[in-house]
């Protein structure tokens, strides 16, 4: 066996734990939710046959547009915002000769534990608004805050500063990425006398570009499947104006029992984000460096 | 570094080991009756009874001490509770029926049950309850729990709990506003003109107190204000919103309501339509003289020292009306042990089970209520006598409720309360041609 | 972000650090707050940041009502399991996707990344009729055997990092006629290390928090997570909101300890020439 093939053999012998994976747990139910998408299913009584029914359907629907709008324009906001201060915060969390480092990242990475059902008070209590936090804050420096959470114009903005609070997990990955970035490239730069703000450009924006590449992939695929945070804060409104498309879809499928359309839903939303992907993937070849890339 | 790293690796492998020998419940020691069909049951062997609920925390001691005295009766079978706090109950049991694989027994608000008995997802009780072994006499239920258990003249459900609308207010804000407690007999205009009398405003124009908590845009709670108008949601045949929705009933229903909050701004604004009741807690702040609800807070607010509770009845429009909320059991039509679900169901919901809910809800048999003194209490007779006065609900018209009528109420009644030059007859006129869309769609 | 810094530099940035520090610090307070209040405190308007009178027995409360030990030891056998197949399984599978070159390598890579965008609800049916056949209803194995082949998510931040570390290492290593699996454990784990206690951070957290695999999978009450005995303090129309806080705040220690714990693989020093003596 020549080194070409030994080599081929060896890269299916080690994914072969996620082949078998993807053969016996993913393909099969991702091949049941297409079918599904071709046919009527109240999740009930056997499902019926419709052909492209589901499909021809949601141009007619006006909810299909809005939660698509919906999850575009957080989509917008969120991933850039995610990205930057997921970074500015990573680089918080490298500080060296700080008092009480592994507390401080303990405390920024704190919220994005303290999810789930409990968060709704906390969500409430600082939109609330007369009395909330963030009103309270706007009105000691003389500007009347909205009332974030019944007005259809701030509900996803509001939604989307709770988001930023999950900063952490973001940061967390540029941190594992700053932590390698060889000391040495930095002494080397030290002794050519750069200042602080070329060493990050010339040396840690380039390094860490894997890390931004992984967390813009899944930030995109993350956030067009925005679901837990709208549907314990908002569910959907008011308005429907913080109408998520996967919350839309939970709602068709489990709420109004409408499985076949729900899966259709998914599927188109599966297009988007993968066409977005392979985007993002290809352009990925002009600005990610890889130190042990193969050449 | 490295070494540490490794340590730790080992150390999580030689846990994995401990975990995956000692540790039960990670290997398959639990059969379950899974099949379709029955399995022919070894001598002596217990039947097994799974029941779900969406019930939860304190709420399912109830349902443990009527499981432990049916099993101390009936030796030869065993009942499995499996519960499932809050909305996801329906998306776990529809997963479950999907593959085939229910609990014997399942839990259904009034709301869902003619989907899933339209769809068969129930079987139906009547020869059950006239058998000769095992009969139910259900003339000892109180009016209107039933109902909502039928679906094409059969009964597929039966009441486990229920709660009507009721007024609560406190009797500190109406004393220091010097305004009478509500009679039995009060109407809509005697509502209006308390909520007015007991809206306070200070120096400023600052609204301090609030004469009536509302419960936004809660569609399903919103029947009770067309029923009193005397008006209806959907045709009495179920085939048409058009006429029904849209009527000038509907219309002043919606009116009256929306001018609640923003014409005659007796009602605190809503701080977060998501949260139950538009987020709003002035009730239990001492803050607001009145509340529309169903029963299921009362006992928190009778802890609460800012409250000093009175219950009345829900004011008359043209017609005197209230709605019902109810939970009921029926046995699933994928159960293997129809006759012990039987058993088990009919002591549930009997004279015995009502025994035991008496203590943790309304019990729905009219014996035991009375018994126990609840028809006569100030507070809970007060509910009970609601049950006199209720009117139909729209889903038992139609198996699509929530798919066609309830999003499209649900839009207008959250339009109304957040913008107050909202046009009421057009909006109303838009969501019954929207209902009846998705409705032909459904039917189709 | 190199050198000397004078003592007031230093005295600045851990004021900085410690002022933002603060503001990540409100939704915890908030809920320690909430924790200690009955159920109708926690809506006060104008709202109170300490509890008066603090009721310390919410906590007793919370943990007795519900079986908890029981749902903590569940929720750990499950995690510990997680976390060990994510380790090993996405390590392997990482690496080969990284480092080997093969056929179908790249469009078998956007197949795994595809798998990620389908939403769940459309394939949870389909995914429990398949468990359900597999007798795995009642037990752990749905939620832990698919960790040990694989999970995307972390498959790819893996090999980001094994892709940023150089080659040399491994071909000096493979001259001396190490293996595979040696080059693996000998080279590539130390310098990826961040990285994997990323990959244990986030697994610990994402299975301790997991809430609607459970939910379908596990019927039996003495089977359940935390996340569903939480559940138990609300229902349709009303929630226990002070024993849910305080429940919430006790059963997430694990998580943040785990995250403390964890943060001594981000020290400095992982230096590339330490490796090569």
């Amino acid at each position: 066996m020549n080194l070409e093939r030994r080599e081929e053999v060896n890269f299916y012998l080690c994914i072969s734990p996620w082949l078998l994976g993807f053969l016996v747990f993913i393909l099969g139910p991702i091949l049941a939710s297409f079918w599904f998408s071709l046919t009527r299913w109240d999740l009930l009584s056997p499902p019926r046959f419709v052909g492209m029914r589901n499909y021809t359907r949601m141009f007619e629907d006006e909810l299909f547009w809005t939660s698509l709008s919906v999850t575009v324009r957080y989509t917008l906001m969120y991933v850039p915002s995610e990205l930057i201060g997921g970074l500015l915060l990573a680089l918080l969390m490298n500080q060296r000769g700080v008092f009480g480092i592994r507390g401080l990242r303990t405390i920024y990475y704190l919220p994005s534990v303290l999810s789930g059902v409990a968060f709704v008070v906390v969500w409430m209590w600082l939109f609330h608004p007369e009395a909330g936090l963030i009103n309270s804050t706007l009105a000691r420096v003389g500007i009347d805050g909205p009332r974030w959470l019944t007005n259809p114009q701030t509900a996803l903005t509001a939604l989307w500063i709770m988001s930023l609070w999950g900063l952490g997990r973001t940061a967390l990955i540029f941190l594992a990425g700053l932590k390698q970035v060889p000391p040495e490239l930095y002494e080397a730069a030290a002794i050519d006398g750069a200042g602080t703000l070329p060493a990050f450009w010339n040396i840690t924006l380039p390094m860490i570009t894997p890390a931004i590449f992984f967390n813009l992939v899944l930030s995109i695929i993350a956030t067009f499947q925005t679901f837990t945070s709208a549907f314990v804060a908002t569910n959907g409104g008011p308005l429907d104006s913080t109408l998520f498309f996967v919350l839309y879809l939970y709602r068709r499928a489990f709420q109004m029992f409408t499985m076949g359309y729900a899966s259709a839903l998914a599927w188109v939303l599966f297009v988007v984000i993968l066409a977005l992907t392979l985007l993002v993937v290809r352009s990925g070849r002009w600005w990610v460096y890889y130190e042990g890339e193969a050449r | 570094m490295s070494k540490h790293f490794r340590l730790w690796i080992a150390l999580l492998l030689l846990a994995a080991v401990a975990v995956g020998c000692a540790a039960p419940p990670v290997t398959v020691t639990q059969p379950l009756v899974v099949t379709a069909t029955p399995a022919p049951l070894p001598e002596g062997a217990k039947i097994v009874l799974r029941v779900g609920t969406g019930d939860s925390g304190e709420g399912l001691t109830p349902h443990l001490k009527i499981i432990e005295m049916f099993e101390a009766e009936n030796p030869d079978i065993q009942v499995q509770l499996e519960p499932v706090g809050s909305g996801d109950y329906y998306a776990r049991i529809l997963t479950q029926i999907a593959a085939g694989d229910p609990p014997d027994l399942l839990q259904i608000g009034d709301d869902a049950v003619p989907l899933f008995v339209d769809k068969g997802a129930f079987v139906a009780l009547d020869q059950w309850i006239t058998s000769a072994e095992y009969p139910l006499d259900t003339g000892i239920y109180l009016p209107g729990m039933l109902e909502p258990g039928q679906w094409n003249g059969g009964q597929y459900l039966l009441p486990k709990d229920y709660s009507p609308l009721a007024v609560y207010y406190n009797k500190t804000l109406f004393d220091a506003a010097g305004v009478a407690y509500p009679q039995e007999d009060w109407t809509w205009d005697d509502f209006l003109s308390a909520a007015q009398a007991l809206t306070i405003s200070d120096a400023d124009g600052k609204t301090t107190q609030w004469g009536v908590q509302l419960p936004g845009a809660w569609t399903t709670g919103f029947e009770y204000w067309v029923a009193a108008a005397g008006g209806r949601l959907i045709s009495e045949d179920g085939s048409t919103f058009l006429g029904a929705m849209d009527s000038p009933e509907v219309q002043e229903a919606v009116q009256f309501y929306a001018d609640l909050y923003n014409k005659h701004k007796v009602a605190p604004p809503p701080a977060d339509m998501n949260a139950f009741g538009g987020g709003n807690s002035e009730f239990d702040n001492g803050v607001a003289a009145m509340r529309i609800f169903g029963r299921w807070p009362q006992a928190g607010m009778k802890q609460n020292p800012a409250i000093d509770l009175g219950i009345a009845s829900m004011p008359a429009g043209k017609v005197r009306a209230n709605v019902l909320f109810w939970g009921g059991f029926g046995i699933s039509s994928l159960s293997t042990h129809p006759e012990a679900a039987w058993r088990f169901l009919s002591y549930y919901v009997g004279a015995q089970g009502a025994e035991v809910w008496k203590d943790w809800a309304l019990p729905a048999v009219a014996s035991v209520a009375d018994e126990a003194g609840l028809t006569t209490d100030p507070i809970e007779g007060v509910w009970i006598g609601e049950l006199y006065h209720l009117a139909p609900r729209a889903y038992v018209s139609t198996p699509f409720w929530g798919q066609t009528a309830d999003p499209a109420l649900h839009r207008v009644l959250e339009t109304v309360i957040l913008q107050p030059d909202a046009d009421v007859a057009a909006l109303l006129s838009t969501a019954a041609a929207d209902a009846q869309k998705a409705l032909d769609d459904m039917n189709e | 972000m190199i050198g000397s810094r004078s003592p007031l530099h230093r005295i600045a940035l851990t004021a900085l650090l410690w002022a933002v520090a603060l503001l990540f610090l409100i939704p915890l307070l908030w809920m320690i707050s909430s924790s200690l209040k009955s159920n109708y405190q926690i809506f006060e308007i104008p709202p109170r940041w300490i509890p008066n009178p603090p009721r310390w027995e919410n906590y007793r409360e919370a943990l007795t009502v519900l079986p908890f030990h029981t749902y903590i030891l569940n929720t750990a056998v499950i995690s510990t399991l997680t976390i060990i197949g994510h380790l090993l399984s996405c390590t392997l599978i990482a690496y080969a996707f990284a480092r080997l070159r093969a056929r179908g390598r790249d469009v078998l890579f956007v197949v795994m990344l595809a798998t990620m965008m389908l939403p769940y609800p459309v394939t949870m049916v389909p995914l429990y009729v398949l468990f359900q056949r597999l007798g795995w209803i009642n037990t752990f194995l749905p939620l832990t055997v698919p960790a040990f082949l694989g999970s995307p998510f972390y498959i790819f931040l893996l090999r980001q990092f094994f892709l940023g570390i150089p080659r040399d290492f491994e071909d000096a290593a493979r001259m001396d006629g190490a293996n595979l699996l040696q080059i693996l454990w000998q080279i590539m784990l130390p310098l990826a290390l961040p990285a994997m206690a990323t990959v244990a951070i986030f697994t610990f957290q994402a299975s301790w928090n997991d809430f609607l695999a459970p939910l379908i999978y596990l019927q039996k009450p003495d089977l359940y997570t935390v996340t569903l005995g939480l559940q138990f303090f609300r229902s349709t129309y009303t929630t226990n909101w002070a024993l849910l806080m305080a429940a919430s705040l006790v059963t997430v220690l694990p998580v943040v300890v785990v995250f403390f714990m964890a943060q001594r693989y981000f020290i400095e020093g992982i230096t590339l020439s330490g490796i090569k003596s």
